[in-house]
């Protein structure tokens, strides 16, 4: 199954450009952690979830999607509601669920190029002044990009297994295995990484020379 | 026997990643003992690699992806040296990882970027190659395995036999003089495992290619076999498997 967070079309929100839905989501963001009034954030929540129906995702990837969220909020919901009591559990949870909604909402319908390159152009000044590399950002947004599907993928096996074992869902029986595996990859993709010489030589001035670092 | 080596028949690449053929490296280890956490996987290995096609067999867990990781310095003696072309990958890892590539078992945690060019030009740009020369190399590299159609295309999303050949044109397209493979055949069918044996026949630079898939190394040039911490039988491939059936099954 495709697991990959973007899912082509042609919806209004496919046709806005990557600048505009990032900077929604940034606003959105703030304007989320600022609010604290269940009825309103509740209201965030549907207009988000409405926005997900407008990007026209087949139901089967939004469910593929959602469903491993599901399970993780239902485990903040219930460790909150522990720990501090009820209507907080509820103002975090849809705080977070607006919050997710609106970025699956983003990532649906912005090619995973389009992404790259505008957190490249966004992150450009910072690199003039030399706080901030590119290069290693990009790397870093598209490691996200890949992995965040991955952990979708891996949560279906793992509970498509444990049900073949007659497994009742059970969410730490779910997330420690979905850690261990998520961990294990990250290692590996580093090895790659490695392996293909990164870092680049600090300028990337034309000659093949390549400064020494010892591992 | 040697593996033919020369140009794939029907893969008419002008840009043929590393065509002109160089030597390869001389990899030498030298009293190797290598362990985790305390537990010793190899130990007092002496070997020198220098063929053009090197076949590394042996048992689950005897050592053999380690033994591929210390060629191009992932992992790291804790006794002993490795050399390549006498440069220690202790102290010059980066360089030996720009002559000595590495394909991985799994295709899907060797792949980093979201689009196959991007993917590409990942190891160009680490090689600090000028960037106007880079989508050039990468769409040679991409034709030569017959794979150019999928320069635009989403990488994780593509198959398992078009994912290993991405990985392996990701790692040919810095021109490394010569590639170690771990496992590459293991998650695929039948005609991809032919895909991936043909590539890897064809290709310029030499390999060691660690495998569970005997058949695999028969034209190699040497096959070593790992076990009981030591490479336990180094000869020709039908002796080396026959050492390995005999003695580990
Ligand atoms: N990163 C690590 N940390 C701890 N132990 C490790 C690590 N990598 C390998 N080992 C252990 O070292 C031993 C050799 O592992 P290695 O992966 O080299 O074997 P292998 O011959 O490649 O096995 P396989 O055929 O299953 O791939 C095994 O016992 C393994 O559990
Ligand atoms: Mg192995």
């Amino acid at each position: 199954m495709n697991t990959s967070l973007y899912v082509p079309g042609n919806t209004p929100l496919h046709r806005l450009p990557a600048g505009a839905k990032f900077g929604v989501l940034f606003a959105a963001g703030i304007g989320l952690f600022l609010l604290a009034h269940p009825g309103v954030l509740g209201a965030a929540a549907a207009v988000a979830a409405v926005l997900v129906l407008s990007a026209r995702a087949p139901l089967a990837a939004l469910r593929a999607r959602l469903l491993p969220v599901g399970v993780m909020l239902a485990v903040l919901f219930a460790a909150t509601a522990l720990l501090q009591d009820v209507p907080a559990a509820v103002v975090m949870l849809l705080r977070l669920a607006a919050l997710i909604l609106l970025a699956l909402a983003v990532t649906l319908t912005t090619r995973p190029a389009d992404l790259l390159e505008f957190f490249e152009r966004l992150t450009a000044p910072l690199a003039r002044v030399g706080v901030a590399d590119p290069e290693r950002i990009s790397l870093g947004v598209s490691l996200v990009l890949r992995f965040v599907p991955e952990v979708f993928r891996r949560f279906q096996e793992i509970r498509e297994a444990q049900a073949a074992r007659g497994l009742k869902a059970n969410p730490v029986a779910l997330l420690v295995p979905l850690i261990v595996r998520t961990l294990k990859a990250a290692d590996d993709v580093a090895d790659a990484i490695d392996a293909r010489c990164y870092p680049p030589p600090r300028r990337p001035s034309g000659g093949a020379r390549t400064e020494e670092n010892p591992t | 026997m040697t593996a033919p080596a020369g140009p794939a028949p029907g893969s008419a690449a002008e840009e043929r990643p590393g065509a002109a053929e160089p030597p390869a490296p001389v990899i030498e280890l030298q009293g190797v003992g290598v362990g985790y956490d305390g537990r010793t996987v190899l130990s007092g290995l002496d070997l020198r690699l220098a063929e053009r096609r090197i076949g590394v067999i042996g048992q689950n867990g005897s050592g053999k992806s380690t033994l591929a990781r210390l060629l191009n310095g992932l992992v790291v003696p804790d006794e002993g040296r490795v050399l390549v072309d006498g440069r220690d990958t202790r102290t010059e890892g980066r360089r030996v990882r720009s002559e000595v590539g590495f394909v991985f078992q799994n295709p899907d945690n060797q792949i980093v970027f979201p689009i196959v060019a991007e993917d590409m030009a990942f190891g160009l740009k680490n090689l600090g190659l000028p960037k106007k020369e880079i989508p050039g190399r990468v769409a040679g590299a991409l034709e030569s395995f017959g794979i150019g159609h999928l320069a635009e295309r989403h990488s994780h999303l593509l198959s398992g036999g078009e994912k290993q050949l991405v990985a392996l044109a990701s790692v040919m397209v810095m021109r490394p003089r010569t590639v170690v493979f771990d496992e590459p055949t293991t998650l695929l069918d039948l005609r991809n495992r032919n895909r991936i044996r043909d590539a890897v026949d064809a290709m310029a630079p030499a390999a060691v290619v660690v495998t569970h898939d005997l058949e695999l190394v028969s034209g190699y040039d040497r096959v070593l076999v790992v076990h009981d911490g030591g490479i336990a039988f180094d000869g020709a491939p039908g002796e080396a498997v026959a050492w390995y059936r005999e003695h580990c099954s």
